[in-house]
């Protein structure tokens, strides 16, 4: 059984995108969320093994989920996915509980290594 | 472009197409509002996510004018450019240049094909004049690799500086249990947002409770990416080299760590390792040179960030909605496919009919209740907003108003208003023409206005409504309007008319003249009338689709174009009636009622022949006139169905009413297509064929 992803990015094409990498590496998608407030509901109701967050998207930014997810589960891995020129804000991510990062336009071998030292 | 993404093509186009108009939309806004910080970060967000999904599609040229766009943004989001009418026609031009890839791309071809040089040179004109100082140069880095002489001071050949107080710390020994500990740390090549990795590093060592008290380069120098892929530090731990090795490896895109104690002995014992050397020498050194070395802390990484979680008032206009995307062409299937179920109830409901079989009553009402529901739903698939046709007016406008130097404020209402796909495909290219005609010829020049006693800034007005089963869409200004006198003599010169029976006309019949072939070729008439390039086309694609167009105007006041279109072509709700022994269909969206009224309630009014229902006075139509079909001998009562076209009331007399039922439109063809007492035929569930009327139609020639 492969272990459980949740998507997060506010981008239907990035979600598709990383939904392809993780599935052809044999993990599972255990859902989407297109912003931060559905991310953490997504997370509650889903309890998935990793989450992917991008930084960038309305409703509530990737920083501010990835502290509330925090909150419910402190235990939450979540990688963030980011974009050239989001520097600050990766290391912010990192502050607020991210495990690692990845950084668009995705690198296979980079998301894959990502997710298999976060949940491994 | 990489193969792989070729699937994620249709996607990507979609939802760029979407950003794009996000993307005027708020810049108008913005142009308007140049402080309205929603919009900033609108327009912020969506070029980021653009850049990234360019960028992931090998889009180079768009990542690399998004990036630029971004950098932009980024300035004035943080409020040190401000946007002016200059930059505001700059960053504009971004857009144009985004949607240009993005056509390119939809059709086949890539971005490369526009040329974003200038455009990016002026960007970057922006992005060093202001503000830049304060700008680390990690933005820039991302598309253009870092100078070579940042790199210099990294060389792990020379000697690693230690200050005074450090070396201090270290040889005192720091006691309680701390170790201080030597390690040289090296990404792997490749490695995105070095100073974020590292900065993971510092992260980590922090977790397990070590104290970094010194960095190689220092941590301004990470900060800004100053670094080639090492870095040395100096830190203290509780922990063993082998549990600090392993915590430090855990972490992505590290090539290798090497970390050993700094003892007292070992600092003093000399042993032959490089690094150790190194750093002795470096002691030895220290006490000559005291450098202050920052240590990196959150406030000095996350000034950047306030800015950017104070972001969050988001638009609403980017909600998220569960949507799949499907081909058009599937949807055309699925109405046919529809249509001809219809057909079949109609014809099982006939069938069953004749032989009264209770037992399937039921089933069959479901059955009815079914298709009528499924009907809707597939109607409604195909139904779109016209919103996807007016969003792109609004820059349309500005821009051809300021390219007349003229000041035009455009007022669009009723863009809710759906209707259905191939109508809204079609619509475009006639709006972008009245509209441009609008702007152009309609609204007088400022000065002009004013000398009119006008305010300087023209409104031009876009509003859609349903009406019936149409959709009405208004192209309204307050300028000139149409002059009359110089149409009709336009008319006489080219012998459209003579001047006797133009004196006859009324407005409607003389303004009708701008849709003629030809009529608006000529540039003079284009000024004078203030009117006409290419009416004739326009009236040519409305009618193509079965819609109709008129103009009303007054002297001075302004001009007002209608279009009046079918809201779908396929299905719809009829009333049959008889008329002789014939049946015909009344779309119902046209019906207010039906009567049965006696004959003798038949008044004449001015001439005609009227009913008087609750006090209105209702002309009526003698259908069997119209069509001229054999009259039957006077009957005591007369079935009248009252219909509306605009706000008036008409009654058309029919023989009987049949009943209410869904009929197919089927068109009559080209060879018919002079016949306008009718819009369509419709197979009825007997199987025989019903012409449906064309009401409006019907009502003006014969009333």
């Amino acid at each position: 059984m492969g272990k459980r992803v949740l998507i997060v990015d506010d981008a239907a094409f990035m979600r598709m995108i990383l939904k392809d990498i993780v599935t052809k590496n044999g993990y599972e998608v255990a859902g989407e969320a297109a912003n931060g407030l559905e991310a953490v509901e997504r997370y509650k109701e889903l309890k998935p093994d990793v989450t992917t967050m991008d930084i960038t998207m309305p409703e509530m930014n990737g920083i501010d989920a990835i502290k509330k997810i925090k909150e419910t589960d402190s235990e939450a891995k979540v990688i963030v996915c980011s974009a050239m020129g989001q520097q600050a804000m990766v290391i912010d991510a990192i502050q607020a509980g991210a495990k690692d990062f990845i950084v668009k336009p995705f690198q296979h071998s980079r998301v894959i290594e990502a997710l298999n030292k976060v949940t491994g | 472009m990489s193969s792989e993404f070729d699937q994620y093509l249709s996607t990507f186009i979609d939802e760029t197409k979407e950003y794009m108009s996000t993307l005027n939309e708020q810049m108008l806004l913005l142009e308007n509002e140049p402080d309205n910080m929603e919009a900033i970060n609108e327009i912020f967000r969506t070029i980021h996510t653009l850049k990234g999904m360019s960028g992931t599609m090998g889009f180079s040229n768009m990542a690399k004018l998004s990036h630029r766009m971004e950098n932009v943004f980024d300035l004035i989001r943080t409020e040190k450019v401000h946007v002016t009418h200059e930059n505001s026609d700059l960053l504009f031009a971004g857009v144009d240049l985004l949607e240009k890839m993005t056509d390119s791309i939809t059709t086949g071809g890539t971005d490369d094909s526009v040329d974003i040089s200038q455009v990016v040179a002026q960007y970057e004109r922006v992005i060093s004049g202001e503000g830049v100082e304060e700008r680390p140069n990690e933005k820039t880095q991302a598309v253009e690799p870092m100078p070579e002489e940042t790199m210099d001071e990294t060389g792990s050949d020379s000697p690693i500086d230690i200050p005074h107080e450090i070396l201090h710390v270290l040889k005192e020994g720091k006691g309680s249990g701390f170790k201080p500990y030597y390690a040289k740390i090296k990404l792997e090549e490749g490695t995105l947002l070095k100073s974020a990795r590292m900065y993971m590093v510092f992260h980590k060592l922090e977790e397990l409770n070590s104290e970094v008290l010194y960095s190689k380069p220092d941590v301004e120098k990470i900060e800004d990416e100053a670094f080639d892929r090492e870095v040395e530090i100096i830190f203290l731990s509780k922990l063993t080299e082998t549990k600090l090795v392993q915590a430090i490896s855990s972490i992505s895109e590290i090539e290798n760590v090497k970390i050993f104690v700094l003892t007292v002995n070992t600092i003093s014992g000399g042993k032959k390792m490089d690094e150790r050397e190194n750093i002795e020498q470096a002691i030895e050194k220290t006490d000559s040179e005291v450098k202050n070395t920052p240590v990196m802390n959150n406030s000095d990484l996350t000034q950047e960030d306030e800015v950017e979680t104070s972001r969050r008032p988001q638009s609403a206009s980017s909600k998220l909605t569960r949507t799949i995307r499907v081909d058009t062409e599937k949807l055309d299937t699925l109405m046919n496919l529809m249509a001809e179920l219809v057909i079949a109830r109609s014809r099982i409901n006939e069938t069953l009919k004749k032989y009264e079989i209770k037992q399937v009553d039921e089933s069959l009402a479901q059955l009815s209740r079914n298709t009528s529901d499924l009907q809707n739903i597939v109607m409604k698939i195909r139904m779109v907003p016209i919103s996807y046709v007016f969003n792109r007016f609004p820059r349309m406008v500005r821009d051809l108003a300021r390219k007349n130097d003229k000041e035009i404020q455009l007022i669009i209402s009723g863009q809710e208003t759906e209707v259905d796909r191939t109508v809204v495909e079609e619509i475009g290219d006639p709006l972008v023409h009245l509209l441009r005609n609008a702007v152009d010829h309609g609204i007088e020049s400022m000065e002009e206005r004013m000398k009119q006693g006008k305010p300087s800034t023209g409104i031009v007005r876009l509003d859609a409504k349903h009406e019936g089963n149409n959709v009405v869409i208004d192209v309204q200004d307050d300028g000139k309007g149409l002059d009359r006198e110089k149409i009709i003599a336009k008319a006489v010169e080219r012998g459209l008319i003579d001047e006797m029976s133009a004196a006859g006309l009324n407005d409607e019949e003389i303004f009708s003249f701008i849709f003629m072939p030809g009529f608006s070729t000529n540039d003079q008439v284009t000024d004078l009338s203030g009117r006409g390039v290419g009416m004739d086309v326009v009236k040519t694609s409305i009618e193509n689709l079965n819609g109709s167009i008129s103009v009303e105007s007054e002297k001075g006041k302004g001009t007002k174009v209608t279009i009046r279109l079918p809201l779908t072509l396929a299905i719809i709700q009829a009333l049959l009636v008889k008329v002789s022994n014939l049946v015909y269909a009344i779309p119902i969206a046209s019906i207010d009622s039906t009567l049965n009224l006696p004959t003798s309630e038949i008044q004449i009014v001015q001439s005609r022949e009227v009913v008087v229902i609750r006090g209105e006075i209702i002309p009526i139509v003698w259908l069997k006139e119209v069509f001229q079909l054999s009259v039957d001998d006077e009957k005591e009562n007369i079935h009248v169905v009252i219909v509306k076209v605009g706000n008036k009331k008409f009654g058309l007399v029919v023989d009987g009413l049949l009943g209410q039922d869904d009929i197919v439109i089927k068109s009559l063809g080209k060879l018919l297509k002079d016949v306008n007492e009718f819009s369509g035929a419709a197979i009825l569930g007997d199987g025989s064929i019903s012409l449906i009327l064309e009401i409006a139609n019907i009502v003006h020639q014969n009333v």
